[in-house]
Protein backbone atom coordinates (compact mmCIF):
# COMPACT_ATOMS: atom_id res chain seq x y z
CA UNK A 1 0.00 0.00 0.00
CA UNK A 2 2.95 2.40 0.75
CA UNK A 3 4.52 1.64 -2.21
CA UNK A 4 1.22 2.29 -4.23
CA UNK A 5 1.01 5.43 -2.85
CA UNK A 6 4.67 6.51 -3.00
CA UNK A 7 4.21 5.38 -7.13
CA UNK A 8 0.76 7.61 -6.98
CA UNK A 9 3.03 10.50 -5.61
CA UNK A 10 5.79 9.82 -8.42
CA UNK A 11 3.37 10.35 -11.22
CA UNK A 12 1.68 13.27 -9.73
CA UNK A 13 5.18 14.68 -9.33
CA UNK A 14 6.26 14.19 -12.55
CA UNK A 15 2.98 15.36 -14.29
CA UNK A 16 3.16 18.49 -12.92
CA UNK A 17 6.70 18.57 -13.73
CA UNK A 18 6.15 17.84 -17.81
CA UNK A 19 3.32 19.77 -17.70
CA UNK A 20 4.82 22.96 -15.84
CA UNK A 21 7.77 22.08 -19.00
CA UNK A 22 4.90 22.19 -21.76
CA UNK A 23 3.88 25.71 -20.43
CA UNK A 24 7.51 26.66 -20.44
CA UNK A 25 8.15 25.95 -24.20
CA UNK A 26 4.79 27.39 -25.64
CA UNK A 27 6.12 30.87 -24.06
CA UNK A 28 9.16 30.51 -25.90
CA UNK A 29 9.41 31.54 -29.60
CA UNK A 30 10.55 29.53 -32.24
CA UNK A 31 10.68 30.77 -35.68
CA UNK A 32 8.74 28.87 -38.12
CA UNK A 33 8.04 29.07 -42.39
CA UNK A 34 4.46 29.78 -42.91
CA UNK A 35 3.16 27.49 -45.40
CA UNK A 36 6.15 25.70 -45.79
CA UNK A 37 3.99 22.55 -46.05
CA UNK A 38 2.11 23.66 -48.69
CA UNK A 39 5.10 22.50 -51.36
CA UNK A 40 4.07 18.78 -50.45
CA UNK A 41 0.49 18.70 -51.52
CA UNK A 42 -0.31 17.17 -54.38
CA UNK A 43 -2.78 17.35 -56.97
CA UNK A 44 -6.55 16.45 -55.76
CA UNK A 45 -6.69 13.80 -58.62
CA UNK A 46 -3.50 11.79 -57.03
CA UNK A 47 -4.37 12.76 -53.35
CA UNK A 48 -7.67 11.21 -53.79
CA UNK A 49 -6.32 7.46 -54.96
CA UNK A 50 -4.35 7.67 -51.49
CA UNK A 51 -7.49 8.60 -49.11
CA UNK A 52 -8.47 4.96 -49.42
CA UNK A 53 -11.84 5.84 -49.21
CA UNK A 54 -12.15 8.99 -47.15
CA UNK A 55 -11.74 11.51 -49.76
CA UNK A 56 -14.56 13.73 -48.04
CA UNK A 57 -13.11 13.58 -44.76
CA UNK A 58 -9.87 14.49 -46.26
CA UNK A 59 -11.47 17.22 -48.10
CA UNK A 60 -12.53 18.43 -44.76
CA UNK A 61 -9.48 18.64 -43.36
CA UNK A 62 -7.60 20.42 -45.82
CA UNK A 63 -10.68 22.83 -46.25
CA UNK A 64 -10.07 23.67 -42.47
CA UNK A 65 -6.80 24.19 -42.68
CA UNK A 66 -7.07 26.26 -45.97
CA UNK A 67 -8.87 28.22 -43.77
CA UNK A 68 -6.27 28.92 -40.86
CA UNK A 69 -3.82 28.79 -44.14
CA UNK A 70 -5.49 32.28 -45.50
CA UNK A 71 -6.19 33.77 -42.46
CA UNK A 72 -2.21 33.85 -41.59
CA UNK A 73 -0.97 37.40 -42.17
CA UNK A 74 2.17 36.08 -41.91
CA UNK A 75 2.16 33.94 -45.63
CA UNK A 76 3.58 36.57 -48.06
CA UNK A 77 2.43 34.60 -51.26
CA UNK A 78 -0.50 32.26 -49.61
CA UNK A 79 -2.53 33.81 -52.48
CA UNK A 80 -0.10 32.00 -54.99
CA UNK A 81 -2.14 28.44 -54.19
CA UNK A 82 -5.62 29.45 -53.91
CA UNK A 83 -6.64 27.92 -57.17
CA UNK A 84 -4.28 24.53 -56.09
CA UNK A 85 -5.64 24.24 -52.67
CA UNK A 86 -9.36 24.48 -53.43
CA UNK A 87 -8.91 22.41 -56.82
CA UNK A 88 -7.69 20.06 -54.42
CA UNK A 89 -10.95 19.76 -52.10
CA UNK A 90 -12.70 20.13 -55.40
CA UNK A 91 -11.22 16.75 -56.46
CA UNK A 92 -11.47 15.31 -53.06
CA UNK A 93 -15.67 15.97 -52.44
CA UNK A 94 -16.78 17.48 -55.66
CA UNK A 95 -19.70 18.64 -54.25
CA UNK A 96 -18.46 20.70 -51.68
CA UNK A 97 -20.13 24.02 -52.13
CA UNK A 98 -18.90 26.02 -49.27
CA UNK A 99 -15.24 25.23 -50.38
CA UNK A 100 -16.06 26.70 -53.43
CA UNK A 101 -17.61 30.21 -51.89
CA UNK A 102 -15.32 30.28 -49.57
CA UNK A 103 -12.45 30.15 -52.25
CA UNK A 104 -14.18 32.43 -54.43
CA UNK A 105 -14.45 35.04 -51.41
CA UNK A 106 -10.63 34.88 -51.03
CA UNK A 107 -10.08 35.46 -54.20
CA UNK A 108 -12.58 38.28 -54.97
CA UNK A 109 -12.19 39.82 -51.56
CA UNK A 110 -8.86 39.77 -50.20
CA UNK A 111 -7.25 38.72 -53.86
CA UNK A 112 -9.51 41.27 -56.07
CA UNK A 113 -9.15 38.56 -58.59
CA UNK A 114 -12.57 38.99 -60.03
CA UNK A 115 -11.38 36.11 -62.47
CA UNK A 116 -9.92 33.68 -60.63
CA UNK A 117 -13.11 33.98 -58.85
CA UNK A 118 -14.93 33.07 -61.15
CA UNK A 119 -12.82 30.29 -62.37
CA UNK A 120 -13.76 28.60 -59.17
CA UNK A 121 -17.17 29.09 -59.45
CA UNK A 122 -16.91 27.34 -62.81
CA UNK A 123 -14.97 24.93 -61.45
CA UNK A 124 -17.48 24.11 -58.85
CA UNK A 125 -20.48 24.34 -61.81
CA UNK A 126 -18.67 22.02 -64.46
CA UNK A 127 -18.45 19.83 -61.33
CA UNK A 128 -22.20 20.29 -60.06
CA UNK A 129 -24.16 20.99 -63.20
CA UNK A 130 -27.34 21.02 -61.37
CA UNK A 131 -26.09 23.91 -58.61
CA UNK A 132 -27.60 27.09 -59.75
CA UNK A 133 -25.86 28.27 -57.06
CA UNK A 134 -22.69 28.74 -58.19
CA UNK A 135 -23.80 30.72 -61.72
CA UNK A 136 -25.67 32.90 -59.44
CA UNK A 137 -23.10 33.76 -56.89
CA UNK A 138 -20.26 34.00 -59.85
CA UNK A 139 -23.34 36.90 -61.36
CA UNK A 140 -23.41 38.86 -57.86
CA UNK A 141 -19.56 38.75 -58.06
CA UNK A 142 -19.01 40.23 -61.52
CA UNK A 143 -21.83 42.60 -60.78
CA UNK A 144 -20.60 44.02 -58.07
CA UNK A 145 -17.55 44.44 -60.63
CA UNK A 146 -19.46 46.09 -63.00
CA UNK A 147 -18.96 43.83 -65.57
CA UNK A 148 -22.52 43.30 -66.56
CA UNK A 149 -22.47 41.62 -69.95
CA UNK A 150 -20.26 38.87 -68.11
CA UNK A 151 -22.98 38.81 -64.88
CA UNK A 152 -25.84 38.87 -67.06
CA UNK A 153 -24.41 35.48 -68.86
CA UNK A 154 -24.04 33.58 -65.14
CA UNK A 155 -27.63 35.10 -64.54
CA UNK A 156 -28.72 33.35 -67.15
CA UNK A 157 -26.64 30.39 -66.86
CA UNK A 158 -28.35 30.10 -63.11
CA UNK A 159 -32.02 31.22 -64.31
CA UNK A 160 -32.00 28.05 -66.56
CA UNK A 161 -31.13 25.63 -64.09
CA UNK A 162 -34.54 23.79 -62.25
CA UNK A 163 -35.07 25.53 -58.61
CA UNK A 164 -33.24 28.61 -59.46
CA UNK A 165 -34.86 31.24 -57.41
CA UNK A 166 -37.10 33.44 -59.38
CA UNK A 167 -34.64 36.67 -58.23
CA UNK A 168 -32.19 34.78 -60.52
CA UNK A 169 -34.33 35.61 -63.66
CA UNK A 170 -34.74 38.95 -62.58
CA UNK A 171 -31.15 39.82 -61.63
CA UNK A 172 -30.70 38.62 -65.60
CA UNK A 173 -33.30 41.24 -66.75
CA UNK A 174 -31.50 44.01 -64.68
CA UNK A 175 -28.10 43.27 -65.65
CA UNK A 176 -29.23 42.99 -68.94
CA UNK A 177 -30.06 46.22 -68.93
CA UNK A 178 -27.29 47.90 -67.60
CA UNK A 179 -25.37 46.02 -70.20
CA UNK A 180 -27.40 47.64 -72.40
CA UNK A 181 -29.26 44.76 -74.22
CA UNK A 182 -32.64 47.11 -74.10
CA UNK A 183 -34.69 44.40 -75.67
CA UNK A 184 -33.56 41.00 -73.81
CA UNK A 185 -34.40 42.93 -70.76
CA UNK A 186 -37.51 44.03 -71.83
CA UNK A 187 -38.78 40.53 -73.07
CA UNK A 188 -37.66 39.33 -69.52
CA UNK A 189 -39.12 41.40 -67.21
CA UNK A 190 -42.39 41.14 -69.48
CA UNK A 191 -42.61 37.41 -69.17
CA UNK A 192 -41.63 38.21 -64.86
CA UNK A 193 -44.68 40.59 -64.94
CA UNK A 194 -46.87 37.94 -66.59
CA UNK A 195 -45.90 34.94 -64.85
CA UNK A 196 -45.50 36.94 -60.94
CA UNK A 197 -47.26 34.64 -58.36
CA UNK A 198 -48.09 38.67 -56.48
CA UNK A 199 -48.46 42.41 -56.37
CA UNK A 200 -45.32 43.38 -55.23
CA UNK A 201 -43.21 41.30 -57.40
CA UNK A 202 -45.85 42.88 -60.49
CA UNK A 203 -44.74 45.92 -59.17
CA UNK A 204 -41.04 45.40 -59.43
CA UNK A 205 -41.19 44.80 -62.97
CA UNK A 206 -43.74 47.03 -64.06
CA UNK A 207 -41.33 49.76 -62.16
CA UNK A 208 -38.07 48.01 -64.16
CA UNK A 209 -40.42 47.91 -67.64
CA UNK A 210 -41.13 51.20 -67.28
CA UNK A 211 -37.62 51.87 -66.87
CA UNK A 212 -36.72 50.12 -69.89
CA UNK A 213 -38.89 51.28 -71.81
CA UNK A 214 -37.78 54.86 -70.99
CA UNK A 215 -34.11 54.35 -71.62
CA UNK A 216 -35.03 53.49 -75.00
CA UNK A 217 -37.77 56.03 -75.88
CA UNK A 218 -35.52 58.68 -74.33
CA UNK A 219 -32.51 57.56 -76.51
CA UNK A 220 -34.26 57.51 -79.80
CA UNK A 221 -35.72 60.84 -78.75
CA UNK A 222 -32.31 62.43 -77.72
CA UNK A 223 -30.58 61.12 -81.12
CA UNK A 224 -33.60 62.50 -83.19
CA UNK A 225 -33.11 65.59 -81.02
CA UNK A 226 -28.98 65.34 -82.00
CA UNK A 227 -30.17 65.38 -85.40
CA UNK A 228 -32.46 68.09 -85.82
CA UNK A 229 -30.03 70.44 -84.16
CA UNK A 230 -27.07 69.17 -86.72
CA UNK A 231 -29.51 70.22 -89.53
CA UNK A 232 -30.64 73.55 -88.08
CA UNK A 233 -27.97 74.81 -85.67
CA UNK A 234 -30.67 74.18 -82.69
CA UNK A 235 -32.04 71.85 -80.44
CA UNK A 236 -36.16 71.57 -81.23
CA UNK A 237 -38.69 74.12 -79.55
CA UNK A 238 -40.48 70.53 -78.30
CA UNK A 239 -41.09 67.02 -79.22
CA UNK A 240 -43.54 68.07 -82.01
CA UNK A 241 -41.32 69.70 -84.04
CA UNK A 242 -38.82 66.59 -84.22
CA UNK A 243 -42.23 64.89 -85.62
CA UNK A 244 -42.76 67.35 -88.00
CA UNK A 245 -38.79 66.86 -89.48
CA UNK A 246 -39.77 63.21 -90.12
CA UNK A 247 -36.93 62.05 -87.74
CA UNK A 248 -39.60 59.98 -85.58
CA UNK A 249 -42.65 58.23 -86.76
CA UNK A 250 -44.50 59.35 -83.58
CA UNK A 251 -43.48 60.54 -80.18
CA UNK A 252 -43.32 57.70 -77.78
CA UNK A 253 -44.81 58.12 -74.31
CA UNK A 254 -44.13 56.23 -71.51
CA UNK A 255 -45.06 53.17 -69.65
CA UNK A 256 -48.06 54.83 -67.76
CA UNK A 257 -48.76 57.16 -71.29
CA UNK A 258 -47.33 60.35 -69.94
CA UNK A 259 -45.12 62.35 -71.84
CA UNK A 260 -41.38 62.90 -71.19
CA UNK A 261 -40.23 66.02 -70.12
CA UNK A 262 -38.31 67.83 -72.56
CA UNK A 263 -35.76 70.89 -71.78
CA UNK A 264 -34.87 72.93 -75.47
CA UNK A 265 -32.20 74.31 -74.12
CA UNK A 266 -30.42 71.07 -73.54
CA UNK A 267 -31.93 68.91 -75.85
CA UNK A 268 -32.08 66.44 -72.94
CA UNK A 269 -35.84 64.10 -72.44
CA UNK A 270 -36.50 62.82 -68.77
CA UNK A 271 -39.02 60.84 -67.31
CA UNK A 272 -41.74 62.89 -65.44
CA UNK A 273 -41.70 60.49 -62.31
CA UNK A 274 -39.32 58.40 -60.64
CA UNK A 275 -39.45 54.38 -61.70
CA UNK A 276 -39.84 53.59 -58.08
CA UNK A 277 -41.94 56.17 -56.82
CA UNK A 278 -44.62 55.55 -59.08
CA UNK B 1 21.52 -6.34 -8.04
CA UNK B 2 18.68 -4.24 -9.81
CA UNK B 3 20.86 -2.41 -12.21
CA UNK B 4 22.46 -6.11 -13.15
CA UNK B 5 18.91 -7.35 -13.23
CA UNK B 6 17.63 -4.54 -15.68
CA UNK B 7 20.94 -4.80 -17.85
CA UNK B 8 20.11 -8.72 -18.33
CA UNK B 9 16.55 -8.26 -19.16
CA UNK B 10 17.30 -5.30 -21.22
CA UNK B 11 20.24 -7.46 -23.28
CA UNK B 12 17.64 -10.25 -23.97
CA UNK B 13 14.87 -7.87 -25.03
CA UNK B 14 17.53 -6.44 -27.58
CA UNK B 15 18.60 -9.86 -28.52
CA UNK B 16 14.59 -10.83 -29.10
CA UNK B 17 13.40 -7.68 -30.84
CA UNK B 18 16.82 -8.25 -33.16
CA UNK B 19 15.30 -11.38 -34.25
CA UNK B 20 11.50 -9.84 -35.12
CA UNK B 21 10.93 -9.81 -38.90
CA UNK B 22 8.54 -6.60 -38.34
CA UNK B 23 12.07 -4.55 -38.00
CA UNK B 24 13.66 -5.05 -40.89
CA UNK B 25 10.77 -4.68 -43.31
CA UNK B 26 9.83 -1.61 -41.40
CA UNK B 27 13.77 -0.45 -41.90
CA UNK B 28 13.33 -1.38 -45.46
CA UNK B 29 10.45 0.42 -46.08
CA UNK B 30 11.93 3.62 -44.31
CA UNK B 31 14.89 3.00 -46.49
CA UNK B 32 13.15 2.92 -49.56
CA UNK B 33 11.31 5.77 -48.44
CA UNK B 34 14.23 8.06 -47.99
CA UNK B 35 15.50 7.09 -51.39
CA UNK B 36 12.96 7.77 -52.70
CA UNK B 37 12.41 11.21 -51.43
CA UNK B 38 14.76 11.56 -54.32
CA UNK B 39 12.61 10.44 -56.68
CA UNK B 40 9.93 13.26 -55.24
CA UNK B 41 12.09 15.82 -55.17
CA UNK B 42 12.30 15.88 -59.25
CA UNK B 43 8.70 16.17 -59.43
CA UNK B 44 9.29 19.65 -57.37
CA UNK B 45 9.81 23.53 -58.69
CA UNK B 46 12.78 25.04 -56.44
CA UNK B 47 14.75 23.50 -53.81
CA UNK B 48 14.86 19.91 -53.99
CA UNK B 49 17.02 19.15 -51.04
CA UNK B 50 14.27 20.48 -49.17
CA UNK B 51 11.91 17.93 -50.49
CA UNK B 52 14.71 15.33 -49.54
CA UNK B 53 15.19 16.73 -46.39
CA UNK B 54 11.67 16.97 -45.20
CA UNK B 55 10.32 13.39 -46.70
CA UNK B 56 13.77 11.90 -45.25
CA UNK B 57 13.20 13.09 -41.74
CA UNK B 58 9.78 12.33 -41.88
CA UNK B 59 9.88 8.61 -43.21
CA UNK B 60 12.61 8.04 -40.25
CA UNK B 61 10.48 9.54 -37.46
CA UNK B 62 7.27 7.66 -38.99
CA UNK B 63 9.29 4.45 -39.39
CA UNK B 64 11.00 4.95 -35.84
CA UNK B 65 7.48 5.27 -34.25
CA UNK B 66 5.91 2.54 -36.17
CA UNK B 67 8.89 0.26 -34.53
CA UNK B 68 8.53 1.69 -31.22
CA UNK B 69 4.99 0.59 -31.32
CA UNK B 70 5.23 -2.49 -33.42
CA UNK B 71 7.44 -4.30 -31.28
CA UNK B 72 6.93 -2.31 -27.98
CA UNK B 73 3.08 -3.68 -27.30
CA UNK B 74 4.03 -7.18 -27.95
CA UNK B 75 6.45 -7.09 -25.33
CA UNK B 76 5.22 -8.03 -22.39
CA UNK B 77 2.47 -9.39 -23.25
CA UNK B 78 3.93 -11.81 -25.10
CA UNK B 79 6.02 -13.10 -21.92
CA UNK B 80 2.15 -13.19 -20.47
CA UNK B 81 1.14 -15.46 -23.57
CA UNK B 82 3.92 -17.77 -23.46
CA UNK B 83 3.94 -17.76 -19.60
CA UNK B 84 7.65 -16.97 -19.73
CA UNK B 85 6.49 -14.46 -17.45
CA UNK B 86 5.60 -16.74 -14.50
CA UNK B 87 9.33 -18.83 -14.61
CA UNK B 88 10.64 -14.72 -14.56
CA UNK B 89 8.58 -13.71 -11.38
CA UNK B 90 9.49 -16.36 -9.47
CA UNK B 91 13.00 -15.45 -9.95
CA UNK B 92 14.08 -12.61 -7.08
CA UNK B 93 13.10 -9.74 -9.97
CA UNK B 94 11.30 -6.78 -9.27
CA UNK B 95 8.23 -6.10 -11.63
CA UNK B 96 9.79 -2.92 -11.96
CA UNK B 97 13.20 -4.17 -13.31
CA UNK B 98 11.67 -6.07 -15.57
CA UNK B 99 9.95 -3.32 -17.05
CA UNK B 100 12.81 -0.66 -16.86
CA UNK B 101 14.85 -4.00 -18.67
CA UNK B 102 12.14 -4.45 -21.30
CA UNK B 103 11.91 -0.86 -21.80
CA UNK B 104 15.89 0.03 -22.06
CA UNK B 105 16.11 -3.19 -24.53
CA UNK B 106 13.62 -1.69 -27.00
CA UNK B 107 15.23 1.68 -26.46
CA UNK B 108 18.54 0.12 -27.90
CA UNK B 109 16.87 -1.78 -30.46
CA UNK B 110 15.45 1.60 -32.13
CA UNK B 111 18.45 3.54 -31.31
CA UNK B 112 20.29 1.22 -33.44
CA UNK B 113 17.57 1.00 -36.24
CA UNK B 114 17.55 5.01 -35.84
CA UNK B 115 21.41 5.35 -36.66
CA UNK B 116 20.99 2.97 -39.70
CA UNK B 117 18.00 5.16 -40.68
CA UNK B 118 19.90 8.08 -40.27
CA UNK B 119 22.96 6.49 -41.81
CA UNK B 120 21.61 5.92 -45.40
CA UNK B 121 19.65 9.64 -44.93
CA UNK B 122 22.99 11.38 -44.63
CA UNK B 123 24.52 9.28 -46.32
CA UNK B 124 21.87 10.43 -49.34
CA UNK B 125 21.83 14.35 -48.27
CA UNK B 126 26.04 13.92 -48.42
CA UNK B 127 25.57 12.36 -52.31
CA UNK B 128 23.28 15.33 -53.31
CA UNK B 129 25.13 18.21 -51.30
CA UNK B 130 28.75 17.60 -51.31
CA UNK B 131 28.34 18.53 -47.40
CA UNK B 132 27.61 16.65 -44.14
CA UNK B 133 24.94 18.84 -42.43
CA UNK B 134 25.43 18.29 -38.49
CA UNK B 135 21.82 19.93 -37.63
CA UNK B 136 20.19 16.37 -39.40
CA UNK B 137 21.93 14.75 -36.80
CA UNK B 138 20.35 17.09 -33.55
CA UNK B 139 16.77 16.60 -35.94
CA UNK B 140 17.82 12.58 -35.40
CA UNK B 141 18.66 13.17 -31.35
CA UNK B 142 14.92 14.88 -31.44
CA UNK B 143 13.32 11.81 -33.54
CA UNK B 144 14.79 9.41 -30.47
CA UNK B 145 13.66 11.86 -27.63
CA UNK B 146 9.91 11.39 -29.60
CA UNK B 147 10.53 7.78 -29.42
CA UNK B 148 11.78 7.22 -26.08
CA UNK B 149 7.82 8.55 -24.97
CA UNK B 150 6.38 6.63 -28.09
CA UNK B 151 7.80 3.25 -26.33
CA UNK B 152 7.17 3.89 -22.94
CA UNK B 153 3.64 4.38 -24.21
CA UNK B 154 3.41 1.07 -25.99
CA UNK B 155 5.16 -0.76 -23.14
CA UNK B 156 2.49 0.81 -20.65
CA UNK B 157 -0.76 -0.86 -22.95
CA UNK B 158 1.48 -4.07 -23.21
CA UNK B 159 0.75 -4.22 -20.02
CA UNK B 160 -2.90 -4.67 -19.50
CA UNK B 161 -3.94 -5.00 -23.37
CA UNK B 162 -3.58 -7.22 -26.55
CA UNK B 163 -1.39 -6.13 -28.95
CA UNK B 164 -3.62 -5.70 -31.58
CA UNK B 165 -5.04 -2.79 -29.32
CA UNK B 166 -2.30 -1.62 -27.77
CA UNK B 167 -0.82 -0.65 -31.41
CA UNK B 168 -4.16 1.33 -31.60
CA UNK B 169 -3.53 2.78 -28.77
CA UNK B 170 -0.51 3.67 -29.23
CA UNK B 171 -0.96 5.08 -32.66
CA UNK B 172 -4.08 7.42 -31.23
CA UNK B 173 -1.40 8.52 -28.50
CA UNK B 174 0.97 9.47 -31.54
CA UNK B 175 -1.85 10.92 -33.18
CA UNK B 176 -2.76 12.87 -30.55
CA UNK B 177 0.46 14.15 -30.09
CA UNK B 178 1.01 15.65 -33.10
CA UNK B 179 -2.01 17.35 -33.34
CA UNK B 180 -2.44 18.49 -29.47
CA UNK B 181 -1.54 22.02 -30.28
CA UNK B 182 -4.97 22.33 -32.02
CA UNK B 183 -6.29 22.34 -28.26
CA UNK B 184 -4.15 25.30 -27.11
CA UNK B 185 -5.02 27.40 -30.15
CA UNK B 186 -9.17 26.30 -29.73
CA UNK B 187 -8.94 27.50 -26.14
CA UNK B 188 -8.05 30.96 -27.44
CA UNK B 189 -10.84 30.81 -29.17
CA UNK B 190 -13.30 29.70 -26.60
CA UNK B 191 -14.79 32.17 -24.52
CA UNK B 192 -13.24 32.19 -20.88
CA UNK B 193 -14.78 29.98 -18.69
CA UNK B 194 -15.47 26.29 -17.48
CA UNK B 195 -14.61 25.33 -21.36
CA UNK B 196 -11.50 27.10 -21.61
CA UNK B 197 -10.47 26.06 -18.60
CA UNK B 198 -10.47 22.22 -19.69
CA UNK B 199 -9.13 22.78 -22.85
CA UNK B 200 -6.14 24.29 -20.92
CA UNK B 201 -5.80 21.66 -18.67
CA UNK B 202 -5.93 18.85 -21.66
CA UNK B 203 -3.53 20.77 -23.45
CA UNK B 204 -0.87 21.13 -21.01
CA UNK B 205 -1.34 17.44 -19.71
CA UNK B 206 -1.65 15.96 -22.86
CA UNK B 207 1.38 14.90 -24.64
CA UNK B 208 3.09 17.51 -27.36
CA UNK B 209 5.48 15.56 -29.32
CA UNK B 210 5.53 18.75 -31.63
CA UNK B 211 8.05 19.33 -29.37
CA UNK B 212 10.51 17.00 -30.72
CA UNK B 213 9.90 18.36 -33.93
CA UNK B 214 12.72 20.68 -35.07
CA UNK B 215 12.90 19.39 -38.97
CA UNK B 216 10.99 23.30 -40.31
CA UNK B 217 14.25 24.88 -38.20
CA UNK B 218 16.91 22.06 -39.44
CA UNK B 219 15.76 21.73 -43.02
CA UNK B 220 15.45 25.80 -43.47
CA UNK B 221 18.74 26.55 -41.11
CA UNK B 222 16.63 28.40 -38.33
CA UNK B 223 18.14 29.50 -35.37
CA UNK B 224 17.06 26.49 -32.50
CA UNK B 225 17.11 28.35 -28.99
CA UNK B 226 18.93 26.04 -26.86
CA UNK B 227 16.76 26.71 -23.91
CA UNK B 228 14.18 24.73 -26.47
CA UNK B 229 15.77 21.86 -26.77
CA UNK B 230 16.98 21.66 -23.20
CA UNK B 231 13.23 21.71 -21.81
CA UNK B 232 12.09 19.47 -24.88
CA UNK B 233 15.04 16.55 -23.78
CA UNK B 234 13.79 17.26 -20.27
CA UNK B 235 9.88 17.20 -21.28
CA UNK B 236 10.84 13.58 -23.30
CA UNK B 237 12.34 12.19 -20.15
CA UNK B 238 10.26 12.88 -17.63
CA UNK B 239 6.72 12.60 -19.41
CA UNK B 240 8.16 8.58 -20.40
CA UNK B 241 9.13 7.90 -17.06
CA UNK B 242 5.79 9.28 -16.36
CA UNK B 243 4.07 6.90 -18.42
CA UNK B 244 6.84 4.11 -17.04
CA UNK B 245 5.55 4.68 -13.42
CA UNK B 246 2.04 4.41 -15.05
CA UNK B 247 2.95 1.19 -15.93
CA UNK B 248 4.49 0.00 -13.22
CA UNK B 249 2.02 0.88 -11.34
CA UNK B 250 -0.49 -1.53 -13.47
CA UNK B 251 1.76 -4.04 -13.86
CA UNK B 252 2.11 -4.79 -10.07
CA UNK B 253 -1.23 -5.15 -9.64
CA UNK B 254 -1.81 -7.81 -12.24
CA UNK B 255 -1.84 -11.48 -10.50
CA UNK B 256 0.36 -14.14 -11.91
CA UNK B 257 0.07 -16.17 -9.29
Amino acid sequence: MKKTLALVLVLCGLAASFSGLELRMRTMPRRKVPGAGILYIPSGKYLKYATFGFSTLIADVVYLWAIQYYGNEEIADRYDSLLHIFGIISELDPRYVDAYEVGALIAAGDMQDLGLALKIFDLGFAKNPSQWIFPFEAGHYAALAKDFPTARAYFKKAMDIPGAPAIAKRLYADTSFKAMDLRTSWETWLEVYNTAADEQIKKIASNHLYQVKAAADIGALKAAAAKFKAASGRFPSGPDEILRAGLLPSIPKDYDGADYLYDPATGEFKTAVIPWKR
Amino acid sequence: MTARMVKVIAANTFKEAVRDRVLYLLLFFAAAAILLSRVLALLTVGDRMKIVKDVGLSAISIFGALMAILIGTGLVYKEIEKRTIFTLISKPIHRFEFLLGKYLGLILTLAVMLTSMGLIFLGLVLVETGVFEGRILLALVYVFFELLLVTAVAILFSCFSTPILSSLFSLGFYLIGHFSWSLEALAKKVRPGPGRTLLGVLSAVLPDLENFNIRTEVVHALPLPAAHLAYAAAYGILYAAFVLTLAVLIFRRRDFV
